[in-house]
């Protein structure tokens, strides 16, 4: 048999029937396992300063605003209006609880839910820019209510 | 089989440990099939490697319990009546013998499986490979003994993508997309980032693996070829971009888009890039699964108020959505067993824990198959008897699987977290 490195692989089965019984006979080579890994750095986190760094916070399994975070915003949608040069990064994150994709779409839901305050506060929709870490970048490390609550929340920066 | 109540609880810590996962498995089955390996001939150090190899991969189904090799008889001719009797009073159901052949640029395994109620041979094999393949040999054979013995093909040879996230003495994480055999050895590196790698999913003839990184601030779909390194982002689209899923022929990604300000499910033709949306819905749409013949995604909404499995025919011209799930008020990230018959997902149960759970089609009730705190990310094995998912014991996530047959399996890092399992397709 060759043994080509770029034989994925190659088998063969015979079924050999003496009588009732039967013997199973076969030959394959085993696959090539080949692995180039990758190193990537991401850029240094954007030089932009931080102009605003309210957190809001979130309710389990929610995403609307409470009237507390809407106080906060307040003063964010202020410093927006007096400064029209400020641009804003808003970051949607969850708890560790329930699966990572769903949590990925809950950020996001929570960063809207900011974007759209301000928006109907007057900040223009293109100084604004909406993402999600999901429950990948907790501030408080635990698995208890105390850390869960912490960490459903959104950042501004 | 026997009614023989033989619930092991053993811990093997495999001797050459040159990988950073540790298999132990915490429980096997009640009903155990019984077999005898005699070393093969050949190289005693590789003869020995190989049996270690394929008694983890033969115990970790929960199917099999391997005869103690001091109790081996010492045996001659096999085909001989005496000789299946004296293997049949100690309790044994088969007996598999081989011989390894080593050459200076060539690894063979030759083996045989013996019936021994019926005494005859049922199975002569031959497996190929060269001198650093042990490993593969080992897993390709006991795939081997496997199908011939329960008439199921074997996930031995298969192998896992995970992802390890490890802190650095400054607290800053390091994220590795990590590949490994089925049984956690032989692990490669297939990519080190700084910021989070999720949701990887193999491409259905294992050669590529999608996965979203957060690389560029941003979550974002890559693609990667295993072998040569060469990734690309899937779309240059300026949006989050995230739950990659390969459809079974290889042509088509299902993913998670985010342009419509909120996430919903979209299809991208591979070919030529062109995107089919698939939800419209305010509520959050995401976490597609192909069905093993391609026609049908399931996927997660929260479209009744909190996430529950859906399911949409492809088949279909708009295909409305199905709801599948109905019991409990957490139910996501599910995926279908090979044969269609059912599917598993995340599932979290009165005490707002979290468990992997599974739902039979013709059943209107589900089974809860996990007992942690915060069960996710459930893979399912290609031949649909094993379930590998995520576990968190203490603060340390890692990963954890059964078997449908009742066996359980952990594989903790020797070093930081591991999480997000994802099952290969048959690679034999």
């Amino acid at each position: 048999m060759k043994r080509s490195l770029n034989t994925f692989f190659a088998l063969s089965t015979l079924l050999i029937f003496v009588g009732c019984s039967s013997l199973q006979v076969t030959e394959e080579s085993v696959a090539n396992q080949s692995v180039a890994g990758v190193s990537i750095s991401s850029k240094s986190t954007a030089t932009q300063a931080v102009l605003a760094n309210a957190v809001v916070y979130f309710e389990y399994d929610k995403f609307n605003l409470t009237a507390k975070s809407i106080q906060a915003l307040k003063g964010v949608s202020d410093l927006m209006q007096r400064n029209s040069k400020i641009t804003l990064s808003i970051e949607g994150h969850a708890d560790e609880r329930g699966t990572r994709e769903y949590n990925l779409a809950l950020g996001q839901r929570r960063a809207e839910s900011v974007a759209n305050y301000l928006i109907s506060n007057g900040v223009q929709r293109n100084r604004l820019s909406v993402k999600s870490y999901g429950e990948e970048r907790p501030l408080a490390l635990g698995s208890n209510d105390s850390a869960w609550s912490k960490n459903r929340r959104v950042e501004l920066k | 089989m026997k009614v023989n109540l033989l619930i092991f609880s053993i811990i093997l810590f495999p001797t050459l440990c040159f990988g950073e996962l540790f298999l132990e498995i915490t429980k096997g089955s009640e009903d155990p099939y019984k077999v005898a390996m005699i070393p093969f001939e050949g190289n005693s150090r590789l003869s020995k490697e190989l049996n270690s190899i394929m008694q983890n991969d033969l115990i970790r189904t929960g199917e099999f319990s391997i005869l103690d090799e001091e109790l081996l008889l010492p045996i001659q001719i096999i085909d001989d009546e005496l000789v299946y009797n004296d293997w049949k009073l100690l309790g044994m159901d088969y007996l598999v013998t081989g011989k390894i052949i080593k050459t200076d640029n060539s690894l063979d395994i030759n083996y045989e499986i013996y019936d021994i109620h019926k005494k005859r041979k049922i199975r002569s094999s031959k497996v190929f490979g060269i001198p650093n393949q042990i490993r593969q040999l080992a897993h390709y054979t006991s795939d081997g003994i496997y199908e011939s013995i329960t008439g199921i093909k074997g996930i031995a040879a298969t192998r896992l993508l995970y992802v390890n996230e490890i802190k650095d003495s400054k607290s800053v994480s390091i994220y590795k997309l990590m590949l490994a055999d089925s049984d956690g050895k032989n692990e490669k590196n297939l990519l080190t980032s700084t910021e989070p790698i999720i949701s990887p999913s193999w491409s259905p003839d294992g050669k590529r693996v999608a996965y979203v990184s957060f690389e560029t601030g941003m979550a974002k779909v890559f693609i990667q070829d295993i072998s040569s390194g060469k990734r690309e982002a899937v779309l240059s689209k300026d949006t989050q971009i995230s739950s990659p899923s390969w459809s079974p022929d290889g042509k088509y990604l299902s993913l998670t888009l985010y342009q419509d300000g909120n996430a919903e499910i979209y299809i991208l033709r591979l070919r030529d890039r062109t995107l089919t949306r698939m939800t419209k819905q305010y509520a959050i749409d995401t976490e597609s699964s192909w069905s093993p013949k391609g026609n049908k995604i399931l996927f997660t909404s929260g479209r009744s108020g909190s996430p529950q499995i859906y399911e949409l025919d492809l088949r279909k011209l708009n295909p409305k959505a199905k709801r599948l799930s109905f019991e409990g008020s957490y139910n996501a990230k599910a995926s279908y067993l090979p044969k269609e018959e059912g599917i598993i997902f995340v599932h979290r149960a009165d005490d707002g824990l979290f468990h992997i759970a599974l739902k039979y089609k013709k059943e209107n009730f589900i089974r809860i198959l996990t007992e942690a705190k915060l069960d996710e990310s459930p893979s399912v094995a290609p031949n649909g008897n094993m379930v590998i998912y995520g576990i968190k014991e203490g603060d340390l996530s890692m990963l954890a699987g059964f078997s449908l047959s009742g066996a359980r399996f952990k594989l903790p890092a020797s070093l930081g977290e591991v999480r997000e399992p994802a099952w290969s397709n048959f690679l034999r």
